[in-house]
């Protein structure tokens, strides 16, 4: 009875297990998508820097460094 | 009884992955020519299973290092390029370039896996995975990641002592 118990109880935390929940290396066909990224405009980064430049008025708004609010 | 009972708790649990000193697993799937291969279609020689995708970046940086390993190992040596692409013509377009940038024609057999089938069978923990097979058919090395061209000279010396 108790191995019977722990058997049960083995196969129903089988579901949690880290393989069933965890998404394999082979499935992430769709998370290797540009659109996924956490940064999807990249190639277009330099570009948008250069539009926040003129629109601030001043180097560096677009960065974590200044403000962003052109008073550099 | 119970011993039994422990194992087949442990099989259902996928306790058992595929590793070294394991048979390799059957297949029979189409190559991207529409040829039929299975694990007997290499009987007798020594087998890099790589399993790739034209999405993985890790996958494209090893590839034109392949060419040049099957190119410089001979006969008794094959590679078994395995995609798992959905669409084939990716795995396509992305060899062509190869090919462009090497000079060469893809030297090895390329299959399509969409189903992901022999991934899953193999529990690959990585992309790209590459199993090192010996002639009996009993995995030798498992290869997580990409191989750089240092990785490729340590696997020759292994695929040498095999052959």
């Amino acid at each position: 009875m108790k191995y019977t118990m722990i058997i049960v109880t083995m196969l129903i935390f089988s579901g949690c297990s880290s393989k069933l929940v965890r998404v394999m290396p082979y499935e992430k066909e769709n998370f290797a998508m540009t659109k996924m990224s956490l940064n999807p405009l990249a190639e277009r980064s330099e570009q948008e820097g250069h539009i926040l430049l003129i629109r601030e008025a001043s180097a560096g708004g677009d960065s974590s460094f200044q403000g962003g609010c052109g008073c550099r | 009884m119970k011993k039994i009972l422990l194992l087949v708790v442990a099989l259902s649990l996928g306790l058992f992955a595929v590793g070294e000193g394991s048979k390799a697993l059957p297949f029979n799937l189409k190559s991207l020519s529409g040829k039929s291969y299975s694990m007997n279609s290499f009987k007798g020689k020594v087998v890099l299973l790589n399993l790739w995708a034209s999405w993985c970046s890790g996958c494209k940086k090893e590839m034109p290092e392949f060419y040049k390993l099957q190119k410089s190992m001979g006969k008794n040596f094959k590679i078994v390029a395995v995609t798992i692409d959905k669409n084939s013509a990716d795995a396509k377009s992305f060899l062509n370039s190869v090919n462009k940038k090497t000079g060469m024609k893809t030297p090895f057999v390329v299959l399509h896996n969409p189903s992901k089938s022999l991934a899953r069978a193999y529990k690959a923990k990585g992309m790209p995975s590459s199993y090192l097979i010996d002639k009996k058919g009993i995995i030798r090395a498992v290869i997580i990641g990409s191989l750089n061209h240092n990785d490729i000279k340590e696997l020759k010396k292994e695929i040498k002592k095999l052959k």
